[in-house]
């Protein structure tokens, strides 16, 4: 568990799940051993337990090994597409639990919109995450608390307006605005 | 209506639904909307996608954490029941398909009738209860079809033609005064699958069906008239 595998290296994700897909029980190994600790932490940053976050990051690879065969890379990264199950998920799950949702106080939702660019980031920089942190730090903190609580934590636009204390129209423009900036930031990086 | 013109006030109307659309916290009629209008607005559909991709994106700055001791050989115990659960899925979705194939004779046969009254100049449509049914499409590419019976109680049947979409999908319809109801999942595995289910509400109230995969896309859509 502890140990990574040593044929982990080098294998992209495509490749992986292409084995996943035709039931290579290896394939499937690696796969769980480098993502399992990115499920874990998304899972556990939105439903905030142990053992609940557990059974979605295991929910999670359940799905991910019974619909391999659909991954569309046209449509995003293995990185991504893993995460939005991961994330579907543990909202269910806490929608599940909470029939109304409250403000999320942990640790990884204060990271997340206390998040800054680094000397170092560049708009060019190579890694998706930098890039990601780049756009994120770009949008002014009411945009980025609205943005982050809706795409990492599933809060409805009404659910914003009550976390944040603020009208409903209010709520739905700093998302829609923290979007388009966030889309602006992400589509200028990567263009050449 | 024409599959494809575009209108400038209902894209501009939609815009603003959009980025919610893409984080997936629109619910209810604006959501029904927003879809109703996607399937006929390439333009919409494409910022969509760039704000979907956006949206995936900010996932990746979530930290890494170790899961506790243990969760590699309990996932593995998972992984092998839900092996044979699938398994077994798969032996019900045969005997399901074979339902669905007779009901489905019987009201090709309905159909046959009206064909046949329409053909000898009756003008008389209530003769027979022909079931709505439309073709389940992906950017111009027939995927399946759809079709709800007219009688009572309303059986929606859906079947889906290609070797390349597998796993579990859920059916949602869109009704007439916009709001969406799941109908159910079902499992689409090798190069065809069938699969029926009991609606709550008639044929006439449906305006459209999707099949959406596990991750929200929406994989094939039809538009229904009666």
């Amino acid at each position: 568990m502890r140990k990574r595998h040593g044929k982990d290296e080098g294998v992209s994700d495509e490749t992986l799940l292409s084995g996943i897909a035709v039931g290579d029980e290896q394939a499937v190994l690696t796969f769980v051993r480098r993502y399992q600790r990115r499920l874990f932490g998304l899972a556990f940053g939105i439903v905030g337990d142990v053992g609940t976050a557990e059974d979605v990051a295991q929910e999670a690879f359940i799905r991910i090994v019974r619909h391999a065969s659909v991954f569309d890379a046209r449509r995003g990264s293995v990185t991504t597409w893993t995460l939005t199950i991961t994330r579907n998920l543990a909202i269910d799950a806490v929608r599940i639990r909470r029939s109304i949702p409250v403000a999320p106080d942990d640790r990884v939702f204060l990271e997340l919109v206390s998040v800054e660019r680094q000397p170092e980031d560049t708009a060019l920089a190579a890694d998706a995450m930098t890039r990601v942190r780049i756009a994120l730090s770009n949008l002014p903190m009411e945009q980025r608390r609205a943005v982050v609580l809706a795409a990492m934590y599933g809060r409805t636009a009404v659910e914003v307006a009550a976390v944040e204390s603020i009208p409903l129209g209010t709520a739905k423009s700093r998302i829609r605005l923290g979007m388009a900036k966030l889309r602006e930031t992400l589509v200028i990086s990567e263009s050449p | 209506m024409s599959q494809y013109t575009r209108d400038p006030d209902k894209c501009q109307m939609v815009q603003d639904d959009l980025a919610e659309l893409a984080l997936g916290i629109l619910a209810g009629r604006e959501r029904a909307e927003v879809l109703d209008h996607l399937e006929s607005c390439a333009h919409c559909g494409a910022e969509l996608e760039s704000l979907s991709t956006a949206a995936d994106t900010l996932l990746m700055l979530t930290p890494e954490i170790e899961p506790p001791l243990g969760f590699e050989s309990r996932l593995s115990e998972k992984l092998r029941e839900a092996a044979q659960r699938d398994r077994s899925r798969r032996f019900r979705r045969v005997s399901a398909f074979a339902i669905a194939a007779v009901l489905v004779a019987v009201l090709g046969f309905g159909v046959g009738v009206f064909v046949s009254n329409n053909g000898t100049g009756s003008p008389n449509r209530s003769v027979a209860a022909a079931p709505a049914l439309a073709q389940l499409t992906s950017n111009g590419r027939v995927m399946g079809q759809v079709v709800i019976s007219t009688d009572q109680p309303t059986w929606m049947f859906v079947t889906v033609d290609s070797a390349k979409l597998s796993g579990d999908v859920s059916c949602e319809v869109t009704l007439n005064n916009g709001q969406t109801l799941t109908v159910g999942w079902f499992n689409l595995s090798g190069d065809y699958s069938a699969w029926a289910a009991r609606l709550t509400v008639s044929a006439a109230q449906v305006r459209s069906a999707r099949i959406v995969a596990a991750d929200g896309a929406v994989i094939a859509s039809a538009r229904l008239s009666v």
